[in-house]
């Protein structure tokens, strides 16, 4: 009995440990890829790399058609499954007014590969066998895992090599933690910034900001966004960096108000009760 | 009675076309002497046949020779059409894949190399 829970405990801190190893802080994940045509002409090349559970986001556009697509892996072990949403839109024709007509279609492939290996993804279906030169263009995702070397930040790099196309590479990721400078203005006197590193639905946290004398003391808490609204905007998680501040007064319960922005340095404003307008940044955090 | 008529108008059609015997011509005579509706018919098919000469430019025609298309060139140029169709079709799917495909064929396909 004795041996068989020392047995499974084993067995339990391994499985941890190999978790640990795919998905902890140390780790960062790397797509290189690249978009070929006919297979052989190279329309771009890039790489989007982050710590672990960055996703990819992918996008092709010409004029007859646009593909959008999330990447995400999940680590099984030694392999990974590679799943990808799909939101395609190709021209089928004119109208009668000599307006484009569209096609939309939204679908959801997923592969499991091992680390290291290429998947292939024909953006408009598989190569045709009758047609020996069909290649169609195809875009070539190599996945590598490696140790992060204390960065945790995303990196992106593209190289368009075709100009008559968009194709555009990004790294999704959801911040952990944000870094919220605050300023408190009341016409042309504004108080000392102040940063706060919050994390995403932590509990509020009282502040005191000082301004011409004067003490405002505020409660603060970070949390997500709701979720978008179209399935598009969701699922390709064009609100991934979005993270939402709720202002509180302790004499109030109800929160005064919530500003949302991406972690791009971009200042929003919020009026408070007293006549003071509350200035919030949002930011990455500086890496530790 | 009416089965006489289509007798009677067959026969006129071929007087016309020149196709008749002497003797069958008399009998077509006798009986178009005691039959108003029969020579009516006749009267009109000879009027119809100088309208056709006419457009055709020849007013003096002795007769307004018929289309014919024989069974055999029929054949022919049927099975050449379906042929050609065939050859284009199976080309055109080569080519273009089809008339638009099925929509699974044309979504995104991952394949691991």
């Amino acid at each position: 009995m004795r041996r068989s829970s020392s047995i499974s405990a084993c067995g339990g801190f391994a499985i941890a440990a190999l978790l640990w190893a795919a998905q902890g802080p140390g780790t960062r994940v790397t797509y290189r890829v690249r978009v070929v045509q006919d297979g052989m002409l190279e329309l771009a090349r890039g790489s989007v790399s982050g710590p672990a559970g960055t996703d990819l986001r992918f996008a092709l556009r010409d004029d007859t058609a646009e593909v959008e697509a999330l990447f995400q892996i999940v680590p099984e072990g030694d392999t990974v499954v590679v799943s990808a949403e799909f939101f395609t839109k190709r021209r089928v024709n004119r109208s009668r007014r000599g307006l484009g007509l569209w096609e939309q279609d939204s679908y959801r492939r997923s592969v499991r590969l091992a680390w290291g290996d290429t998947a292939r993804v024909h953006l408009f279906g598989r190569p045709r066998p009758a047609v020996p030169r069909d290649q169609g263009l195809w875009v070539q995702v190599v996945l590598v895992r490696g140790f992060s070397g204390g960065e945790g930040r995303p990196a992106e790099e593209l190289e368009v090599l075709d100009s008559t196309m968009d194709i555009v590479l990004e790294a999704v990721v959801r911040p952990r933690r944000a870094r919220v400078v605050m300023n408190l203005v009341r016409g042309d006197t504004v108080s000392g910034p102040r940063g706060f590193d919050l994390v995403p639905e932590a509990p509020a946290r009282r502040v005191q900001m000082a301004m011409a004398g004067r003490t405002t003391t505020l409660e603060i808490g970070l949390a997500r966004p709701e979720p978008a609204r179209s399935a598009r905007d969701r699922v390709l998680a064009l609100d991934a960096d979005v993270v939402c501040l709720r202002i509180a007064t302790p004499e109030v319960a109800q929160p005064v108000g919530v500003v949302c922005g991406r972690l791009n340095d971009v200042a929003r404003r919020l009026p408070l009760p007293g006549g003071d307008t509350l200035v919030a940044t949002f930011a990455w955090p500086a890496g530790r | 009675m009416s089965d006489s008529h289509e007798h009677w108008l067959k026969q006129i059609d071929a007087e016309l076309d020149g196709e008749m015997s002497l003797a069958e011509r008399a009998l077509l005579a006798k009986h178009l002497a005691n039959c108003s509706h029969c020579a009516g018919a006749r009267a009109s098919q000879l009027e119809v046949r100088v309208a056709l000469a006419r457009s055709a430019g020849d007013p003096h025609a002795r007769v307004v020779p018929r289309p014919t298309i024989r069974g055999r060139a029929l054949a022919f140029w049927a099975v050449m059409a379906l042929a050609a169709g065939v050859a284009g079709g199976w080309l055109a799917h080569g080519r273009w894949g089809g008339p638009g495909g099925s929509l699974e064929d044309s979504r995104a396909a991952i394949v691991v190399h």
